[in-house]
């Protein structure tokens, strides 16, 4: 009887079509060649030869795809492990304390790994978070004790109000950051939450942030600067409830539309109240505003 | 007593009874012994964190390597555009170019080619150029102005509207349509398949907007 239903239980086990084409288990990423650009035209015939990939590929084990899911609409499949370790393990804990007869020692010992396993099941969500890929954003509130403020410096053109505006807006919204800040040459940008000076005027406030910049001597930085879990102990221009630091200097990138010697002072300041709030795209993708400004100090 | 399975469980339904069928389970579990129950539910808590990691398993998505596209390198600006739009124009280049698999860009705006840049389809030596009346006839443009939100096509070759793409390199392998407003549009090819995230969309999505800003007041 155990063994009929220990062989109906591996009916569960892959049993479905094995998808080889599109997953495996591990592989380390092959890379292409990459074509060096040039100024001139040229022509590109690279060789279409790529039958080693493709037999290394399929030497590759190949795992069958399992998507269990009971169909019930709204709940949350990957939450199952944990409703099966707390009900199978509630059955074992009945079991045990329903049985008449006093417990064998080999029946406590599979209680025991039963319990274990159990409990094991009931953490696997929280496991599964911390799987590569997933994010690891905790997108928490935005802490107490700072003032949304969005000011500009005097004095600026049309086109580089809009563009800092809209470079400050889409930080915002396309990045996990409660705080921007934009220093280049002698033009400051702040939008965000921001612990300022309270009921001061716009002066005041850019006047300070100019004295903390200064003091901090973050114009100074040619190197990207990123704390993933900091706090806003680390400078006193951040705001309360930093938790993560981005720093990008405007100086430095190298632009192949902009000669080397046309350096701009400056920085992007992005703060966040989660950890590990920007990957490696959101970096790229900072760099690539910190460019523009090129585009108008050149 | 009938057998049928479910889910892998075989369940007993008694159909001797002169009442209504009902599940015998209490029965079928409470003929095993204490020892043997608590195997059971061991082992179905076994099965549970294997079948978990396998899950886990299967969600990890194969990393695709880039392909290499078939074509000419070219860089072709409208010289319509003042400094500082073609300036404007190479920065979302670049900034496309660092940070997505992008390798092709075509900005079309006024229906007018304002920029061509990357590689580029060949034809006997000489770079396709963008036939913006024969472009803006075919049905991807139209669905993409039509509904004014991007279109990604994660695995152009399985597209048959590929071919109205003809000056992007004939093995690109993804490719954005992303309207500028409603008098233009970005066309972002990829080298590799699913190679844009949805970071990149909402990005190119931006980058659209501010184009359009920029371009209406210059072109218009």
């Amino acid at each position: 009887m155990v063994t009929m239903i220990a062989a109906s239980l591996l009916h569960v086990l892959p049993s479905t079509k094995l998808l080889s084409r599109h997953f495996h288990t591990s592989s380390p990423p092959n890379t292409a060649t990459i074509i060096p650009r040039r100024d001139i035209s040229i022509s590109v015939r690279p060789r279409a030869d790529d039958t080693p990939l493709q037999s290394e590929q399929q030497k590759q084990m190949d795992l069958s795809v399992l998507r269990f899911t009971l169909g019930i609409p709204g709940l949350d499949e990957s939450y199952l492990p944990r409703y099966l370790g707390i009900g199978f393990g509630s059955l074992i804990l009945l079991n045990h304390f329903l049985d008449p007869s006093p417990p064998t020692p080999p029946q406590i010992i599979s209680e025991v790994l039963g319990i274990f396993l159990a409990a094991f099941s009931v953490m696997l969500p929280f496991i599964g978070k911390f799987l590569k890929g997933t994010s690891l954003v905790d997108r928490s509130l935005l802490p107490e004790g700072n003032k949304q403020i969005f000011i500009m410096s005097e004095n600026l053109s049309d086109i580089l109000r809009e563009d800092l505006a809209w470079e400050s807006f889409i930080m915002l919204r396309n990045t996990n950051t409660m705080s921007v800040l934009i220093s280049v040459q002698d033009v400051l940008c702040v939008r965000g939450y921001w612990n300022a000076p309270e009921d001061a005027s716009k002066h005041v406030i850019l006047d300070w942030f100019v004295r903390q910049i200064q003091r901090i001597g973050l114009s100074d930085l040619r190197n990207e600067l990123y704390f993933p879990q900091s706090t806003d102990e680390l400078w006193p221009i951040l705001p309360r409830g930093t938790t993560t630091v981005l720093l990008q200097p405007i100086s430095g990138i190298s632009d192949q539309n902009y000669s080397e010697t046309e350096k701009l002072n400056g920085f992007i300041l992005l703060v966040s109240s989660a950890s590990y709030a920007y990957s490696d795209k959101d970096r790229e993708w900072t760099k690539a505003i910190a460019r523009k400004f090129h585009v108008h100090f050149s | 007593m009938k057998m049928i399975p479910s889910s892998g469980v075989f369940l007993f339904l008694s159909v001797d009874s002169p009442c209504s069928p009902s599940f015998s389970i209490v029965h079928f579990l409470a003929s095993f012994s204490s020892q043997s129950r608590a195997d059971i539910l061991g082992i179905a808590l076994a099965v549970t964190n294997i079948l978990a990691g396998l899950v886990w398993l299967s969600i990890k998505p194969k990393i695709l390597s880039p392909e290499i596209l078939y074509g000419v390198e070219c860089k072709q600006l409208s010289p319509q555009l003042s400094d500082f739009t073609a300036s404007e124009l190479l920065w979302v280049w670049n900034s496309l170019l660092e940070a997505t698999c992008c390798k092709s860009l075509v900005v079309v705006y006024g229906n007018k080619c304002l920029l061509q840049i990357g590689v580029a389809a060949e034809s006997r030596g000489d770079v396709v150029p963008v036939l913006v009346q024969k472009l803006s006839q075919g049905s991807l443009y139209k669905n993409a102005m039509k509904v004014g939100k991007q279109n990604y096509l994660a695995n152009l070759s399985l597209y048959p509207g590929r071919v109205e793409l003809s000056f992007l390199p004939s093995n690109t392998q993804s490719v954005i349509l992303q309207p500028i407003g409603d008098m233009g549009i970005v066309i972002i090819g990829g080298d590799t398949v699913r190679g844009f995230t949805n970071l990149d969309q909402t990005w190119i999505s931006s980058l659209a907007d501010k184009l359009d800003a920029t371009l209406s007041k210059t072109l218009m």
